[in-house]
């Protein structure tokens, strides 16, 4: 048994504090205004993040191999899950993708993001001889990975169904399927977008406008708009801590998706640059325990988690900053959400165990 | 997967890169949209700019005010603020509710909260609500209330320039608003953070060309003429006959700047002096003249013309204004008497082309083009129109319809050399901090009227009328003054009205160089003898005294001596009696009353002295030693 890695827990822990401390700046104005509690939203991000911290470190002393015996389990009773929710989720925002419990929410897609991994990580070690066989190896856990997309877009939740897929396409990349293969896939996603433009051709103006989103201000410019109000005042160093003036009613939730630009407004470029180091140092350590991992579940394991969240955190990021359209994904860490930090802390923790596995 | 992590690392600096961007290269942009977004403003008025006289005396100014605004947002007790409100305004609870509870950002209590007392004010500060705010406002006063009323206007109640030179320079005098920022919530509550205060931006100074004495001399000769004669109106015009510069203009009935909604439209938009068109009368003589002049068509000294009374012209006899005619008189005479038939003989002489041409080119027919607005054109005969009758009436001032500036900025091109300028009021235009030009009015060249020497003889003729003929009651002594009167029936609908008479004066001065040239007229006086010399002479002579003051004109040497008639007392230089005798001091001061003081043999010192004009038979003072 080897030690952990330090930077990994260490970045976590950071993050994750800091994005406790954000979620209580950005959000108590609106907590305010909606419970008469500015605690509101911070109190139950916090019970979530000391539940997150436990796992992960329970998560960190099991053996990640149990997960490749009860992978196709774990699998199964997301799946269940995710239709139940469909029939018996409450819903919130206009989507059904919550099981609630009194002011908890449990996400089932969340915990199928992590178990899409398990599940792909499985597959690809069973077959890895057929996984250049696209009939064989590719076809039948990429049909899967749509239906379970489907069940998400269901709900509907386009963001995790994006990174849920994503999370499977880069564990087939790295399980060695032809680049050819991502390439023809990648024509045939373009292909589509296209017919569909040609078919409606409003929804390229639509989708065109986060490059100027003043063209339509008050709808789908809105968002944005406000957010790069919270970003450009931010300067350097930002307004401090609590200064933040959008939070003031000005962007919709902004402990959720656009918790980045708070942290920009408040501070600034400098808080922008250690944000995105922290994500950066998660991302490699994890890369380089993936590399370093002889079992090739592990290394799959290791490589799906870190990178369906590194994916998620750019996507995010692009969002916010207004270089891709409005998805409606959180910020791993740092955004509102007890299932999704839940969730993330469980995988670090997997991460943490593979680490001690290694030589 | 090395290259998953670099791909993930360069998107990570590209969004880094986007964030740089988007708090560098568009900060500004984004800052102030932002800002714009975020702040909320209490508006601070900018002063409306100054309007001086041409020597820097105010004549349009500003008082500071406060106004009520609340805040709707902000109340969180609505009811009883409303009621605290309302019972120190003295309104009724519903007419506040109104304003607490409207839905807006920021609600100005207009009219009720517009500049309360002070009283009032402290009363509301001292309640201290959140979301009720006093702000400054300033608010426009004319420190002489009814002067030039017409010619600066005034302003309605958010002080836009409603007429006169407020509504024409509105632009310049208009200054930016400031305001004190503060930063709100999308839902307009108050955050606790600092306040911005933008610093409103004063409009523009104006100065004009108003020589503040002559204006009020000429306001004073206008009071003077509506007590005397309650006429219908009085009108006062001076003007500096070298530049077009407008030294003093008013007229009757007037209104209050200050106090302009007790007024109707009509009294308020007539700024008579450039509106009011009539026949000028006698005063129009001076463009006949000027033409009949130029033309060389009269030799005044040698010429002579015999007035029996009237002369035929086609069918019609077209009478001279004194019984029975002046009889044989050089056409001197005819200018100094006034004398119809005379100038009808001038103006046949000139053919209706060319007197025509004349009253043209001195600006008849057309605006002057004066930086005023409301300014009519009069009416002159189409030239197919006139005939035999026509231009023999012409000639003398009747059937053609003229307004005063218009005669002003004539007789100003007749006696300055010949030069007609465009004649104006505002001489500069000012930023208010660093008082340095925006604009500069110089005096605009229209043509050249008639020569130099023909100017001369029109001022000799009409100092000779001041001297000797009609215009004799403007006479000052010691000064040359020229001039000419002016009697005009009115017409109403077509018809000439019985004892309906607009008297007027045209005169200026030095004759030989002058420097002003003043125009008062009186429309109907009442219960007085109807003719310009007698009625409208006097004021005009007033005016014209203070103008020596006022435009610092020295005494002249070898003016007309008046003629006088036996009415008339006489002046006299008191001669330089000292050093003389008894026997020379009663030969020298023949024509005055002596009182000798001491017991000496010779004069040391005399009261008044030396080259002092008094009325003869005035005592004069020698101490003897």
């Amino acid at each position: 048994m080897k030690k952990m890695n330090i930077t990994l827990i260490v970045s976590v822990i950071l993050l994750s504090l800091f994005g406790l401390l954000m979620v209580y700046s950005s959000s108590y104005v609106w907590a305010d205004y909606k419970f008469d509690d500015p605690f509101k939203y911070v109190k139950n991000q916090g019970i979530f993040l000391l539940l997150g911290l436990i796992l992960m470190f329970l998560v960190s002393k099991f053996n990640f191999e149990n997960y490749y015996k009860y992978g196709n389990k774990i699998f199964i009773i997301c799946f269940i899950l995710l239709i139940l929710v469909l029939f018996i989720g409450t819903e919130r925002n206009g989507s059904k993708s919550w099981f609630g419990f009194g002011s908890f929410g449990i996400q089932p897609s969340e915990f199928m993001k992590l178990a899409m991994i398990i599940f792909t990580s499985k597959y690809l070690y069973n077959n890895r001889k057929d996984i250049n066989n696209i009939k064989k190896g590719v076809i039948p856990i990429l049909g899967l990975t749509l239906l379970v997309f489907g069940l998400i877009m269901l709900q509907p939740d386009f963001g995790t169904g994006v990174i849920l897929v994503m999370g499977v396409i880069g564990l087939l990349f790295v399980g060695g399927v032809n680049l050819k293969f991502f390439l023809k896939v990648g024509f045939l996603g373009i292909g589509g977008i296209v017919a569909l433009i040609l078919a409606a051709p409003y929804r390229l103006k639509r989708i065109l406008s986060f490059l100027n989103p003043w063209s339509d201000p008050l709808g789908s410019g809105f968002q944005i708009i406000q957010s790069l109000y919270a970003i450009g005042p931010g300067g350097l160093l930002g307004f401090g801590l609590g200064g933040s003036r959008q939070k003031h009613f000005y962007l919709p939730e902004p402990q959720t998706d656009f918790i980045f630009s708070i942290i920009s407004e408040e501070f600034g470029f400098l808080g922008i640059l250690i944000v995105s180091i922290l994500f950066i140092l998660i991302i490699a350590s994890g890369i380089k325990i993936a590399l370093k991992c002889e079992n090739l579940f592990g290394k799959y394991l290791v490589f799906g988690i870190i990178f369906q969240l590194g994916f998620q955190a750019l996507l995010n990021l692009m969002v916010v900053v207004g270089l891709i359209p409005v998805t409606g994904v959180t910020l791993p860490f740092l955004s509102y959400g007890g299932s999704s930090l839940m969730i993330t802390l469980v995988g670090i923790g997997i991460i943490l165990n593979v680490s001690r596995h290694q030589k | 997967m090395k290259i998953v992590l670099v791909i993930i690392v360069v998107i990570f600096i590209v969004i880094i890169g986007k964030v740089f961007y988007i708090q560098v290269i568009d900060y500004d942009k984004l800052n102030e949209y932002a800002s714009n977004l975020w702040s909320r403003n209490l508006p601070v008025k900018a002063d409306r700019g100054l309007i001086y006289d041409r020597d820097g005396g105010i004549l349009a100014d500003n008082i500071t005010t406060t106004s009520l605004v609340v805040i709707p947002n902000q109340i969180k007790d609505k009811e009883t603020v409303t009621k605290k409100l309302a019972d120190i305004l003295g309104v009724t609870y519903d007419e506040m509710y109104k304003h607490i509870n409207k839905k807006t950002s920021i609600e100005r209590v207009h009219p009720e909260g517009r500049r309360l007392s002070y009283e009032v004010a402290d009363q509301i500060r001292n309640l201290k609500l959140d979301g009720v705010y006093l702000v400054k406002e300033s608010q426009r006063y004319y420190p002489f209330d009814t002067y030039m009323s017409h010619t600066l206007g005034y302003v309605g109640i958010d002080n836009q320039g409603l007429s006169g030179l407020e509504l024409m320079y509105d632009k310049y005098l208009t200054g930016k608003d400031g305001a004190i920022k503060y930063f709100s919530d999308a839902k307009g509550n108050k955050l606790n953070l600092s306040e911005v205060y933008e610093k409103p931006q004063d409009g523009m100074n104006l100065t004009l060309t108003i020589n503040s004495d002559i204006q009020a001399s000429i306001e004073r000769e206008l009071d003077n003429a509506v007590t005397k004669y309650k006429p219908d109106m009085v009108i006062g015009l001076a003007m500096d006959p070298n530049s077009g510069e407008i030294l003093g203009i008013s007229s009757r009935p007037n209104f209050s700047s200050n106090n302009y909604q007790k007024y109707t439209t009509e009294e308020i938009n007539r700024n008579l002096p450039i509106w009011a068109t009539y026949e000028p009368g006698s005063t129009f003589k001076i463009i006949t003249l000027a033409a009949a002049l130029e033309e060389g068509k009269v030799d005044l000294e040698k010429d002579t013309y015999i007035d029996r009374g009237g002369i035929r012209v086609e069918n019609a006899t077209l009478h001279c204004w004194k019984h029975g005619g002046h009889g044989k008189e050089t056409f001197l005479e005819v200018v100094e008497n006034s004398c119809n038939p005379g100038f009808v003989v001038l103006g046949q002489r000139l053919g209706k082309e060319t007197l025509f041409k004349y009253i043209h080119n001195f600006g008849f027919g057309s605006k002057t083009g004066v930086d005023l607005n409301g300014e009519s054109t009069g009416i002159i005969f189409n030239l197919n129109n006139v005939g035999p009758v026509e231009l023999a009436t012409t000639a003398f001032g009747q059937g053609v319809s003229v307004t005063p500036i218009q005669q002003v900025t004539a007789v100003s091109a007749a006696i300055n050399g010949g030069i007609l300028y465009k004649p104006y009021i505002v001489k500069s235009i000012n930023e208010p901090e660093t008082n340095s030009v925006i604009k500069e009015n110089k005096k605009t060249v229209i043509r050249k009227v008639i020569s130099k020497n023909t100017s001369d003889k029109v001022k000799y003729a009409l100092e000779s009328v001041v001297s000797n003929g009609t215009g004799r009651t403007a006479y000052i002594d010691g000064y040359r003054v020229g001039g000419k009167t002016g009697t005009a029936q009115k017409v109403k609908d077509g018809h000439y009205l019985d004892n309906n008479y607009i008297l007027s004066f045209i005169g200026f001065l030095p004759a030989d160089n002058p420097q002003i040239v003043v125009y008062f007229a009186i429309d109907n006086p009442k219960g007085v003898q109807q003719f310009g010399g007698v009625i409208a002479g006097p004021p005009a002579k007033a005016i014209l005294t203070d103008a020596i003051k006022a435009l610092n004109i020295k005494k002249p040497n070898g003016g007309m001596e008046k003629e006088y008639q036996y009415y008339d007392k006489r002046y006299k230089t008191v001669p330089d009696v000292t050093g003389m005798d008894k026997e020379g001091i009663s030969t020298a001061l023949k024509d005055f009353k002596v009182d000798y003081q001491g017991s000496g043999a010779k004069a040391s010192y005399q009261s008044p002295k030396a080259g002092s004009r008094i009325y003869e038979g005035e005592t004069v003072r020698v101490f003897m030693e």
